[in-house]
């Protein structure tokens, strides 16, 4: 059974120019104990799925969407306290930047201490249950890799290097045991060897807890380690999805051919120093997007169809939107 | 033949410590040792807080070594001729968007170096302002625009282009690719070898991403703690690391790329 099902999400923002739509028909499932990543440039509207999935947009914004179920649950019909109620116990997520989302001014133990459930608390009395929550916290702090507990306990987040800070987000975002996790680009910024440990973490609490994660980032490397199945966005729209495997081995979509030419670590067989193939001009702002696929003015195959939206096609499991995908020799 | 630049037992000690700062661990750099030849690239790679980003500061000399000498063409560049290293080495700073002025046209920002370094007149200057902007892929009427209105692509080629503008030959880099998408930063990255191919640039940067690491640079120096810990040509380490700290980074690399 999927665990979470997005269908056609859109997401409309107020602008002066009228109402611009930031997610356009932005649709994916996430299966229980998988790994989907969620792949866009900046812009391309991940973060925006994210805030839409947890509900922290603003008021004004137009979410409209066919589905958006949490285990069969309707999360845009619920009302606020039931769906803080899903959001605490079962879906956690892991913000952009570890150190700005921490509180600065409060050490970080207490911030673990303070999303320590009650029920999850044993003792009778307060000074059993501060000794609980220590405990607890202390052993979060263990499985994510943090030996030095009592250090970091004490310390202020500005205290500490970045990737602590992540693994203790981490942390703090398995404390309420959840069955998803939402991270949001967790590896930004960081030297491949953090990096490696922090994917390393994530793979095994998949694995030993059939944790599901939707994992956010640009980073195709990281993505390719680890994701069982990716969602490409492009400006709001959903690009390709499908398992990693066949996506890597032969995208469909101009854009997904795109992204993965840019990594040259992916082709053993470029000589160095060559040119890397790229693709023309720059993402679109928001203000001037082009009709239909988005991806129209910068696309190598674009014809005059791809004015209108096309609409998802599919081959297994599989989905791709395009009137000419690559696999699909040009026949116009 | 002589390397076009060269640097010999570089090291640098965080200044004097002043009373406020005292107790606190004090940061020191090198001694670092490497030579860069016309047309090459050399990689440096490194953890945050090894002193990368000081290393190339001390190079276009906004901080000055406390000891070691850096040779330009066989010359040793010192406070006298720093008008020659202004115009030789230039730095893209690591982000291009902070790094350029909100409240100037593009062009006014591009003609600030030339008006600095160069006898050039007004009219010269914006010849080679509409050149410059021309090379770096951007259009002449780029230089009528504010920072705002420019994509982040678009700013990274600026950013290249004041670098560009004086004709220099070294361009040192701080992390050029880290704030790019993907698909512009495969373009940036083209720029880059394309000039380098024309103009037999030297180019140093800095870079946590070791697949551009390994395809665009000849050689790499690896840095931990202010110490360079190793040095070779590209192939040679990513395929034979010694150090301890290299063969854990190119360990992980290859396990991502690996699966």
């Amino acid at each position: 059974m999927s665990l979470l099902d997005i269908k056609n999400l859109t997401l409309e923002i107020d602008s002066a120019s009228g109402w611009i739509k930031a997610l356009d028909k932005a649709s994916f499932t996430l299966a229980d104990g998988e790994i989907r990543a969620l792949v866009g440039e900046s812009g391309s509207g991940k973060s925006l799925i994210v805030r839409a999935i947890v509900g922290a947009l603003p008021d004004n914004w137009r979410i409209t969407a066919d589905r958006m179920t949490w285990k069969g649950q309707d999360l845009l019909s619920l009302d606020q306290q039931e769906r803080r109620e899903i959001l605490r116990n079962d879906i956690a997520v892991i913000f952009q930047n570890p150190k700005q989302s921490l509180d600065p001014s409060c050490p970080l133990g207490e911030q673990l201490e303070e999303v320590i459930a009650d029920n999850n608390v044993e003792g009778r009395f307060f000074w059993q249950k501060r000794q609980s929550r220590q405990r607890i916290a202390a052993n979060l702090l263990h499985k994510v890799g943090i030996k030095d507990h009592r250090l970091c306990m004490q310390s202020y987040p500005h205290q500490l290097a970045d990737d602590i800070c992540q693994k203790f987000m981490i942390a703090m975002a398995l404390a309420s045991e959840p069955k998803l996790l939402i991270a949001d680009d967790p590896t930004r910024g960081m030297e491949v060897t953090t990096k490696v440990q922090i994917l390393k973490l994530l793979t095994r609490l998949n694995q030993i807890r059939q944790l599901s994660i939707l994992f956010v980032s640009h980073d195709l490397l990281a993505i390719s380690s680890m994701a069982h199945t990716m969602t490409v966005l492009y400006c709001g729209q959903t690009v390709e999805t499908g398992p990693m495997e066949q996506l890597k081995r032969r995208p469909f979509h101009p854009y997904t051919k795109a992204l993965m030419d840019s990594a040259p670590s992916f082709r053993k067989d470029l000589p160095p120093k060559s040119p890397l193939l790229a693709m023309d001009g720059t993402i679109p702002t928001l203000q001037h997007l082009p009709i239909g696929c988005r991806l129209g003015p910068r696309c190598p195959r674009a014809q005059r169809e791809c004015v209108k939206m096309p609409e998802v096609r599919r081959v297994h499991s599989h989905y791709y939107s395009c009137h000419f995908p690559l696999h699909r020799s040009n026949k116009a | 033949m002589i390397p076009l630049l060269a640097v010999e037992d570089l090291s640098y000690q965080q200044g004097r410590s002043r009373r406020w700062m005292r107790g606190r661990s004090q940061f020191h750099l090198g001694p670092i040792n490497f030579e860069l030849r016309a047309g090459e690239t050399l990689a440096i790679v490194g953890e945050n807080g090894s002193g990368k980003s000081l290393l190339a500061k001390l190079l276009v000399g906004v901080e000055t070594p406390s000891s070691g000498d850096i040779y330009l063409n066989g010359q040793r560049l010192t406070m006298h001729n720093i008008k020659q290293r202004c115009l030789n080495i230039r730095m893209i700073f690591q982000q291009s968007n902070e790094s350029l002025n909100p409240g100037i046209t593009i062009g006014s920002i591009l003609d600030e170096p030339l008006r600095l370094n160069t006898q050039m007149n007004a009219y010269e200057r914006n010849e080679k302002i509409v050149e410059t902007l021309k090379q770096v892929g951007l259009l002449p009427d780029h230089r009528y625009f504010y920072r705002h209105m420019l994509s982040d692509g678009q700013r990274q080629r600026v950013a290249l282009a004041r670098a560009l503008i004086l004709n220099p030959q070294v361009i040192v880099a701080d992390e050029p690719f880290a704030a790019l998408d993907p698909s512009v930063r495969s373009q940036i990255v083209n720029l880059l070898m394309k000039l380098q191919r024309e103009l037999g640039l030297g180019f140093i940067f800095i870079s946590h991403n070791l697949g551009i690491v390994r395809h665009i640079s000849d050689k790499i120096l690896i840095m931990q703690r202010g110490m360079a810990v190793e040095a070779g040509k590209t192939d040679t380490i990513f395929n034979w690391p010694k150090n301890e700290y290299t063969q854990k980074l190119v360990n992980s690399h290859q396990a991502l790329v690996g699966r």
